[in-house]
């Protein structure tokens, strides 16, 4: 818990400033190009990247409630419910 | 509870922070190369006032409301405010910046078709904040 801590101060303190530091492009001048084009694209990537993960997460969901559920054929009980101890 | 395997939340921690890490990156170049302004860039100074939009060209000249601009060239937009916090869009190609007063802000971006789009106020400032337009009129250079 600890290590991850300092970790997470070191990296708001070094390592993002420094990746920031080193690929950004500094004073060079920029290129042409059609800003409707790279937000748009970057929005598309992003909306694809949601609706995967949403899918992903709903569908495990469903299945983890159809398939766990009391009344399902499958479910047995758990080692605790069968030695009775609650 | 020592029993059980637990990768599959290793797994799961790894992927999110994995896609986490991705979206920032990706927004972050973006963000990158779209901030970058061309050398060759003109300066217009955006000046946004209740309820109006002015604008001035490198060469001094003025316009009030509306705005000619050329396709294929690139324009640096210094955007201030006179008065209230206002916004300056130009939907059609996905220019925003807020206009805040003391502070001036930087957009680019280069026009690629001739023709007449809309520049709106995006940022509630007033009775007539609805009716803070101006019209921007790219023209083609060869015509």
């Amino acid at each position: 818990m600890k290590g991850w801590f300092v970790l997470l101060v070191l990296a708001i303190l070094v390592i993002i400033p420094a990746a920031n530091y080193v690929y950004a492009a500094g004073d060079e001048p920029g290129e042409y190009l059609d800003r409707r084009v790279e937000i748009w694209n970057l929005f598309f990537r992003m909306m694809t990247v949601a609706f995967t993960i949403g899918a992903v997460v709903s569908g495990t969901i469903i299945w983890l409630i159809l398939r766990f559920r009391e009344s399902n054929p499958k479910a047995k009980p758990t080692p605790y419910e069968e030695a009775g101890e609650w | 509870m020592g029993q059980h395997s637990n990768w599959p939340e290793w797994i799961y921690i790894g992927v999110v922070v994995a896609l986490l890490v991705w979206v920032g990156a990706e927004a972050w170049n973006v963000e990158r190369i779209v901030e970058h302004i061309p050398e060759d860039a003109e300066t217009i100074k955006v000046l946004g006032q209740q309820w109006f939009w002015t604008f001035e060209h490198e060469d001094g000249t003025t316009e009030i409301g509306q705005l000619h601009l050329e396709a294929g060239k690139a324009y640096r937009f210094e955007v201030t405010s006179k008065d209230v916090i206002h916004s300056f869009n130009i939907h059609d190609y996905v220019v925003l910046l807020d206009a805040v007063p003391g502070r001036t802000n930087i957009v680019w971006f280069s026009p690629t078709e001739a023709g007449e789009y809309d520049i709106q106020c995006r940022e509630y400032c007033g009775l007539i904040h609805y009716n803070m337009r101006g019209k921007l009129i790219v023209e083609d250079p060869t015509a």
